[in-house]
């Protein structure tokens, strides 16, 4: 591996010339500049599903967070979303608090349910962590479904006080929209500062080989929780921010549904995970993709069935080809293959980032390399991989 | 009140139900390695196999159960051979990859045969009467089969060639290697088998209640407690488990409430997982 790290007085240079960024970086920079000026150049309804997507976006990245970075793959992310947004929406349904501080109540009790879920997190490894991260989910909506005087159940509840209201409806649209697009930026900057500093060197080590970590006198449990705990109050914030626009709404179906948590994973995965960058593409190419399917009224010949009932079907087939062909993720293999392409010769063409998600040789992805500690919590060892090589 | 005895036939015929499915399930993980998240799927496929088989092309509900036990195992080899042979290395993306896969086939049910749910014919009709409580032949016969399934299984892995071979693939691949026997045979043959397995209590579970699209998710999730509670990759486990959990199922949902259904064994995996991973005949076939 030829990494070249940075230093910082160089990376904050180029944060400020845009010029001296690697291509990639002026392409994120561009890509940023495009959506920040879309609600100009989209209808309404466009900017709304957009707002939408850039939520889902921030769901997706805090999931990266967690999962890409320290490898304990969590299947059941839609848990903290729905706390978030629940408490946001109960707050201010039936006690009439204010949005802004129902969001940050929703927040925090999605950290709570991250503290909940990421301390068993330190006693369970690979799939045993993912079965139960996948059940938690379950038993809330088997909880809203006993409570639904108070949860509404399958239905969900009635929509809570919009973040932001105008008179003119347009104006609402495009309040929302930057509200969405800022807490997407924080969200991507806060995130990509975490995982860049010592803190996200330790996560990664965590995830390649966690008894190293603990030998160099780190405690893991320490940053497995913080990762949790982090991650939930994030995808709390964009649950509860969500239900507070005019796309989103607290019912299971949006929030809390098996197929959400399976969702942000199938974001996340086609974005590439462990780069934070890729789930929040992924996130947004997810949310409009599954949108624009269901929207198309073309009807399949022979069979009298119209193509945005098929949705779910064909996105379902298209994500597993993807995830097949492409397990690094979009971000990645564009990366690698725009570097390709790039490199006549010339040296490394882009600076490397200290979590080993660029510069990836061909069988080093997170997916892979998490590989490891799955095959250890089996009790397999390492020969059932040899085995299956030769 | 309602009749315990009624009671204990009811939890006693979904047992054996969740039984096979959860064998099949701790089977393919066992062996191979892998959570194979599709497994409810695979049981909806065969429950609608025979469905079509006895209304659309007027065959007897016995061909029709053969046909699911065929067409299930079939599928879930395929499954095995084009997709997961491939990527078993990586068990994450076996359970997305499974799970994508899962929500493709039910969405594929659900739109060729809608959300109505369909009634597949019983395999006997009848009544019988036992101990005073009139219990249906076809409630009768679950157990049975699901018991001589059960014990064809354990005779064939612990006394035929390919059945020892198997067995010590899920002990130790290299030492399985190293005699000579290949370990993507013996997997394949364990995702035929879990697929059959899966195929007939599908038939059977459409049988007792309806086919429907969603049918395979709640055998899924309790196939995650069954094989938890007996220890990931243990058959003996994993009937012990579908018992206390089919037991569980039935007396909360009779008993207490039934918008429990579904959360009592949910919270029970929570608390084995934290109290006990290992399980209770946990490793029996995962080590040696």
């Amino acid at each position: 591996m030829s990494e070249k790290v940075t230093t910082d007085g160089e990376s904050y240079r180029d944060l400020l010339d845009p010029t001296s960024l690697a291509l990639r970086h002026q392409l994120g920079v561009l890509g940023l500049l495009v959506l920040g000026l879309l609600p100009f150049g989209v209808g309404p309804l466009m900017a709304l599903k957009l707002t939408g997507a850039l939520y889902f976006a921030v769901f997706a990245m805090s999931w990266d967070a967690v999962s890409g970075y320290t490898g304990q793959i969590s299947f059941g992310h839609g848990l903290f979303f729905a706390v978030g947004g629940y408490t946001s929406a109960l707050l201010n349904l039936n006690w009439g608090v204010e949005p802004a501080l129902a969001v940050v109540v929703g927040m925090a009790m999605a950290a709570v349910a991250g503290v909940v879920v990421g301390v068993p997190a330190l006693r369970l490894e690979g799939p045993y962590l993912s079965l139960v991260t996948l059940v938690a989910p379950l038993i809330l909506l088997q909880i809203f479904i006993v409570f639904s005087d108070t949860f509404g159940g399958e239905l969900g509840l009635s929509s809570p006080e919009n973040l932001v209201t105008f008179e003119s409806f347009e104006t609402a649209i495009t309040a929302n929209y930057y509200l969405a697009f800022g807490l997407f930026l924080f969200v991507l900057v806060l995130l990509l500062a975490v995982t860049r500093s010592d803190a996200g060197s330790v996560f990664t080590a965590i995830r390649e080989d966690e008894d190293a970590v603990a030998a160099a006198g780190l405690n893991p449990a320490k940053f497995k929780v913080f990762a949790f705990v982090l991650s939930a109050a994030v995808g709390g914030l964009a649950g509860a921010m969500f239900v507070h626009t005019p796309v989103g709404n607290p019912q299971p179906s949006q929030l809390l549904l098996l197929t959400v948590s399976i969702e942000v994973i199938i974001a996340s995965v086609l974005g590439g995970m462990g780069t934070i960058v890729g789930p929040a593409v992924g996130g947004l190419f997810y949310y409009m993709f599954r949108d624009y399917l269901g929207s198309i009224t073309w009807t399949v010949p022979l069979t009298d069935v119209p193509v945005s009932e098929l949705d779910l079907l064909l996105f379902s087939l298209v994500t597993l080809a993807l995830l097949f062909f492409l397990p690094g993720g979009f971000v990645r293999w564009t990366i690698r293959n725009g570097r390709r392409a790039l490199r006549g010769g010339g040296p490394d063409g882009g600076r490397a980032v200290p979590d080993g998600g660029v510069e990836s040789d061909a069988g080093t992805t997170p997916v892979e390399r998490t590989l490891a500690s799955f095959r250890e919590a089996l009790g397999d060892d390492a020969s059932t991989e040899d085995d299956n090589e030769h | 009140m309602v009749d315990v005895l009624t009671t204990v036939i009811n939890a006693v015929t979904i047992s054996a139900l969740y039984a096979l499915v959860a064998i099949g399930f701790t089977l393919i993980f066992g062996v191979g390695g892998v959570l194979n998240l599709a497994h409810g799927a695979i049981l909806t496929i065969g429950a609608f196999t025979a469905y079509y088989a006895t209304s659309a092309m007027g065959l007897g509900i016995w061909t029709g159960a053969l046909a699911a036990l065929v067409v299930a195992g079939l599928f879930s080899a395929v499954l095995y051979l084009g997709m997961i042979r491939w990527i078993q290395d990586e068990p994450i993306l076996v359970m997305i990859l499974t799970l994508v896969s899962s929500i493709a086939i039910e969405q594929f049910f659900l739109v060729a045969v809608g959300t109505q749910p369909k009634a597949v014919p019983s395999l006997l009709q009848g009544q019988l009467s036992i101990a005073g409580s009139t219990v249906q032949t076809n409630q009768a016969l679950t157990f049975v089969l699901s018991w001589l399934l059960i014990g064809a299984l354990i005779v064939a892995v612990n006394y035929t060639q390919t059945g020892k071979a198997i067995l010590a693939t899920s002990m130790s691949t290299k030492g399985a290697a190293l005699v000579g026997i290949e370990s993507d045979r013996m997997y394949l043959y364990t995702w035929l088998l879990a697929g059959a397995l899966a195929g007939v209590a599908g038939v059977f579970l459409a049988s007792v209640r309806t086919a429907s699209w969603t049918m395979g998710r709640g055998p899924l999730i309790l196939s995650f407690s069954i094989v938890v509670i007996g220890g990931i990759g243990s058959i003996r486990g994993s009937v012990v488990g579908a018992y206390l959990i089919g037991f569980l199922e039935v007396f909360t949902v009779t008993y207490v409430d039934s918008s429990l259904s579904g959360l009592a064994s949910l919270v029970v995996l929570v608390v084995v997982l934290l109290v006990r991973p290992e399980g209770l005949f946990g490793r029996e076939l995962a080590e040696a």
